[in-house]
């Protein structure tokens, strides 16, 4: 398929690119590794005027640790994260997400963490080509005011499929924007709308620079299912995060659920990571109850429209949170 | 066999390393002087009259060149058979699936020609659309097509005689039905076609093709002009799988355009219009009834299959026939009854694919499982006692000469430790096997036979003709292979010209199993003949018997004495100085009855020789999730002789792929009102490299009486026995017999939750019955 027109730009530094977004706003797509952004342009779905690429901007891709976090650069590649030793020893969830992306060509190659958590969101009534989507009427997506994947649904229930934040998300990370003379750092859980059409809040001119994600002695697992090995988008996962207790090593001090490829947002779900505060590290019965509750708060934000069924997806959300948990909480 | 130099040893492919190199041309990758980009519109609705087209906006956009519809084509309905014409190349009057062809542009660039889509304005009225076979059959009004009644668009019917009575007889019977969804082939290269019209008016046209003389005939007709006019030419191909079998509407929009542009044109299909305006597997669903006797043979069986057929008729005949055909080859039966429907619907048009009807073969050996659970006998033991065995005349009246199926039955039990296994496993861990047949060809009339053409240029190289198509299987190896070994050359000496309607006869093209055994025979024969002539001359020359020379090496030598030679190069100068030809020709035609026909007359040879496989997979189902873990696949086939190893192991192995790990477990299309919801690669799960189990690969050699060096059809069976091994497998690891193919999580979970709850019940009332 025809990639449309667009103009290339091509900035030497993030000053530059910030520049370039104040000035061309919503009519500008910033290109990272362009695993989501081109493809979607190929469909017909997305006709950015502009292209602002990110490939002289070395600055952004890097991993370090600093004042008790790992910081990893936007345009880090996934491969690098894989590979990374302190992601692996203290964020282990997002090294698991990243290995679970594509392919490792695209690994390697083309995806970027940002880029990862900035995808859109994803429904199989609209990721089709032009062609697909003429003939009925358009979804809220796509500029009308139908979905096909809920009757009479108001707006858009479009799913979130990203590795990467379900894991980031468990991980408690922050996002670090950046816009022409302005820097803000928001909450990985405060960053999604409640609108499938625009899943991030995030204005156009705004870059992603930094994440930024908390070493705190947490223990972490992320956990997916899909059809296939490789190239692939979940069509559930979660990530969870068990930290101990500083006082008592073999209880649970701070616990994080969140599931994702069920709904507009990986969903934190906040009464059932509250409810193993204080439990045991073996506390299997504690996990499962979570587990459960986990599978009935999130079951009700799911749709069928990213494959399988939906009754498959949901019943699966419970087996897959109860593996996090139980991996996460014996890593050692 | 030990004197052959080359057949039977695993020489690498002739065409691997252009292919693999991306040196090798495909259609897509053709560029001719002035060609112009040509794009299909389709219809977006499944169901619609068109009322109007309006091409003027796109006509006066710049870049432009010419706009074709329906108007242009004369109203031509196209069908493989004459009682099968049902398909307008362009539509006038409706549309009857989404992506149906309603006009077709030439632009200068493919940003105008997708604008000019854009721009021609269709009209429709949108009529009821039906979805469902089922429902379609029960619909007096409904019609996709006025002339189909009840939308039925083909009815195969076959009786034995008997059934009744035999059923009478059995000591169990059982009746099940099994459901299927439709698959598609997903071909490495998308459907593509450049057409042109030379300055002497004759059409060439490049390609995908199973066959390049299917094509021409077609066309010859619709531009009524002669066959000789038509020029197919030779192009590498990626993959046919049965979905490339007859002529594709784009190759006439195509060359219309070319016609009106006087310009070559290009059309290169997306991923989607791949999938959903090519061809499609058959949904079905089919119930079978069997009755044995106490030991298990099958005495009487009833298979009533209904297939959703999509749009068109397509290659519907044969389709309707082949899953059927598949299971009489395969095994013994006293009395058969089929009835096959083949039913039209508003969806894509359905035709053939690798496996024939994965819900028919899967219910067949998925009953005979139960059947022998019911007896107490293993699923080994009831195929042992009901398989084809040589010698024996199949249901529809064919002779079986060569069929060692028992023998790959052994062997298969052998490698995988079946016998060891069975019943031995742990929980959901299962074992299954799967035994198939197919067959090397079909009946195919004027266009049955192949013949080839051998010339010798002066250098002592050859150039072999011959009308064989490469979809990928590695025929123009075969083809060469053959003529070094009975030329005495070496493959590098071979000039393969093939598949291009032009300089190569006619030839049955690829899709019925038949290159080696009817195009590389011809070959065989032809390449006999050239050296037979050469022998002539060299016997002269060596003052010996020409019965006493050999050739090898590109030398020509007496037998009882290698050290009195002479090389080849020199023969054929030698011929040449002395006026004597150095050409040959030669033809194979199989011997079938030609009084044989799918609907009217299915009973008579249907072809020469029968392939036999049986594969054997182990898995592994996670009883939390429902995912399969494949922990080996072990196919044996028998191949009547394997002339090059290599390439059939990569065949079993594709098989496997194809019709076990993604055709079981994952491959279905998913839909909205006749809208295919996953039409790309991403979206259809075909498997990767990295979800392949490991593979044991089992040659089994029969020695075919009529197979050149003996061989037959090689790598289908295992496709179909595949798909029958994987749903044993997982049907035995979670101790439920599955009815609904593919395979997917799901419903392996709901099966496995299901008989969990059935087992609780039942032990509350075994306690309730207690107290």
């Amino acid at each position: 398929m025809l990639l449309p027109r667009f103009d290339y730009l091509d900035p030497k530094n993030l000053e530059e690119a910030l520049d370039l977004l104040a000035v061309h706003k919503e009519d500008a797509k910033v290109l990272a590794g362009g695993t989501d952004l081109l493809v979607r342009m190929k469909k017909g779905l997305l006709t950015p005027k502009v292209l602002i690429s990110l490939k002289s901007l070395n600055e952004l891709s890097y991993i370090k640790e600093e004042a008790g976090c790992i910081k990893i650069g936007a345009r880090t590649p996934l491969a690098d994260i894989i590979a990374s030793g302190p992601v692996q020893d203290n964020a282990r969830a997002l090294s698991q997400a990243c290995e679970k992306v594509g392919a490792i060509t695209m690994q390697h190659y083309r995806g970027t963490i940002g880029g990862n958590i900035l995808q859109d969101n994803r429904c199989h009534h609209y990721n089709q080509s032009d062609f697909h989507r003429s003939g009925h009427q358009a979804c809220h997506k796509n500029g009308g005011k139908t979905c096909y994947a809920r009757e009479n649904a108001d707006r858009c229930n479009s799913t979130c499929q990203s590795d990467g934040s379900t894991a980031l998300m468990a991980l408690g990370a922050k996002l670090v924007l950046l816009s022409k003379g302005q820097e803000r750092t928001v909450d990985l859980d405060n960053f999604y709308t409640a609108d499938g059409i625009m899943p991030h809040d995030m204005e156009p001119h705004e870059l992603l620079k930094e994440i930024i994600i908390p070493i705190n002695g947490a223990r972490s697992a992320y956990k997916r299912l899909a059809y296939r090995s490789a190239i692939d988008y979940p069509i559930v996962c979660a990530g969870v995060l068990v930290r101990p207790s500083d006082s008592q090593k073999d209880r649970i001090d701070e616990a994080r659920i969140v599931v994702g490829a069920m709904g507009r947002a990986p969903l934190f779900l906040a009464q059932a990571s509250s409810s193993l505060k204080g439990k045991k590290l073996d506390d299997t019965d504690a996990f499962k109850k979570a587990a459960d509750a986990s599978m009935d708060s999130a079951a009700t934000f799911a749709v069928h429209n990213v494959g399988s069924t939906l009754e498959y997806r949901c019943s699966m959300i419970s087996p897959l949170v109860l593996q996090g948990l139980k991996e996460a909480a014996s890593e050692k | 066999m030990s004197d052959h130099t080359l057949i039977g040893t695993r020489m690498p492919r002739v065409d691997s390393r252009a292919k693999v190199m991306g040196k090798a041309k495909y259609t897509a990758d053709l560029k001719l002087p002035g060609m112009l980009v040509g794009k299909i519109k389709r219809s977006p609705y499944a169901h619609a009259r068109i009322l109007n087209i309006d091409t003027s906006k796109a006509e006066a956009l710049p870049g432009v060149k010419a706009v074709v519809t329906g108007k242009d084509t004369e109203g031509v309905k196209w069908g493989v058979f004459p009682y099968t014409r049902d398909q307008q190349f362009i539509q006038v009057e409706k549309a009857r699936y989404i992506g149906d062809e309603v006009a077709g542009v030439a632009a200068m660039d493919e940003e105008t020609a997708l604008r000019a889509l854009d721009l021609i304005e269709v009209e429709y009225e949108e009529l009821p659309a039906i979805f469902d076979p089922m429902e379609a059959m029960a619909s007096d009004t409904e019609l996709i097509h006025e002339d189909f009644p009840n939308n039925i668009n083909i009815h195969v019917n076959i009786d034995t005689g008997n059934v009744e009575e035999n059923f009478e007889k059995a000591h169990y019977i059982r009746e099940d039905t099994f459901m299927a969804s439709e698959e598609s082939y997903f071909h490495a290269e998308p459907y593509a076609v450049v057409a042109r019209f030379d300055h002497e008016d004759c059409l060439e046209v490049w390609c995908p093709n199973a066959g390049p003389h299917m094509k021409s005939k077609p066309l010859s007709n619709s531009f009524k002009i002669p066959l000789h006019k038509v020029k197919i030419k030779k192009i590498a191909i990626g993959g046919a799988f049965g979905g490339r079998s007859e002529i594709c509407p784009a190759d006439y929009i195509c060359a219309l355009l070319a016609k009106k542009t006087g310009k070559p044109v290009k059309i290169v299909f997306t991923r989607e219009e791949n999938t959903i305006a090519t061809r499609q597997g058959h949904a079905m669903i089919t119930t079978h009834k069997t009755g044995v006797d106490r030991e298990g043979r099958v005495l009487a069986r009833e298979s009533t299959c209904y297939m959703d057929g999509g749009a068109y008729s397509s290659t519907g005949p044969i389709a309707t026939s082949v899953p059927f055909l598949s299971m009489e080859q395969a095994y013994r039966m006293e009395s058969v009854r089929y009835n096959g429907y083949r039913i039209y619907t508003n969806k894509p048009i359905r035709g053939m694919i690798r496996v024939h009807g994965r819900g028919f073969a899967c219910g067949v050996d998925t009953q005979l499982d139960m059947i022998a659970d019911h007896l107490g006998i293993d699923p080994v033991e009831i195929r042992l006692k009901n398989s084809r065995q040589p010698g024996d005349y199949t249901s529809t009246k064919s002779y079986v000469s060569s069929c060692a199926m028992d023998e790959t039955i052994h062997k298969a039990v052998e490698k995988s430790g079946f016998k060891e296994k069975w019943g031995k496993l742990p929980p959901f861990h299962g074992i299954g096997i799967g035994t198939n047949s197919v067959q090397t060809g079909f009946p195919m009339g004027i266009r049955g036979g192949s013949q080839s053409f051998i010339k010798f240029n002066e250098d002592g190289e050859a150039t072999v003709m011959s009308g064989v198509v490469d979809n990928g299987q590695g025929n123009e190896n075969m083809l060469v292979q053959i003529a070094a070994e009975e030329l005495g050359l070496l493959p590098e000496d071979i000039h393969l010209v093939n598949a291009d309607t032009e300089t190569t006869s006619s030839d049955p093209g690829s899709y019925s199993q038949v290159s080696t055994f009817v195009g590389g025979h011809a070959v065989k024969i032809a390449a006999e003949n050239c050296r037979e002539k050469l022998f002539k001359v060299a016997a002269k020359v060596l003052k010996v018997d020409p019965q006493e020379l050999a050739a090898k090496n590109r030398l020509i030598f007496v037998k009882d004495d290698p050290e009195k030679s002479i090389p080849i190069k020199k023969v054929v100068r030698i011929s040449l100085l002395n006026f004597t030809s150095v050409n040959a020709e030669g033809g194979y035609w199989p011997k079938v009855d030609m009084k044989r026909e799918w609907v009217k007359n299915p009973y008579g040879q249907m072809c020469e020789a029968f392939s036999f496989g049986t594969t054997i997979v182990e898995v592994k189902v996670d009883p939390v999730t429902g995912q399969v873990e494949v922990l080996e696949a072990t196919a044996a086939q028998d191949v009547g002789y394997a002339l090059n190893p290599l390439i059939l192991e990569g065949q079993f192995e594709g098989s496997v792929a194809m019709g076990g790990q993604g055709g079981m477990l994952t491959e279905y299309h998913e839909w909205m009102d006749g809208r295919c919801i996953n039409p790309t690669m991403l979206d259809y799960k075909v498997p990767l490299a990295c979800d392949m189990p490991r593979i044991n690969n089992i040659i089994v050699e029969s020695i075919d009486p009529k197979g050149p060096y003996g061989a037959k059809e090689a790598g289908m069976s295992i496709a179909m026995s595949a798909a029958q091994g994987y749903s044993g497998a997982v049907s035995n690891a979670i101790g439920v017999f599955l009815d609904s193919f593919p395979l997917t999580p799901d419903k392996i979970l709901a099966a496995i939750k299901e008989k969990q709850t059935r087992q609780l019940k039942q032990e509350n009332a075994d306690k309730t019955e207690g107290n």
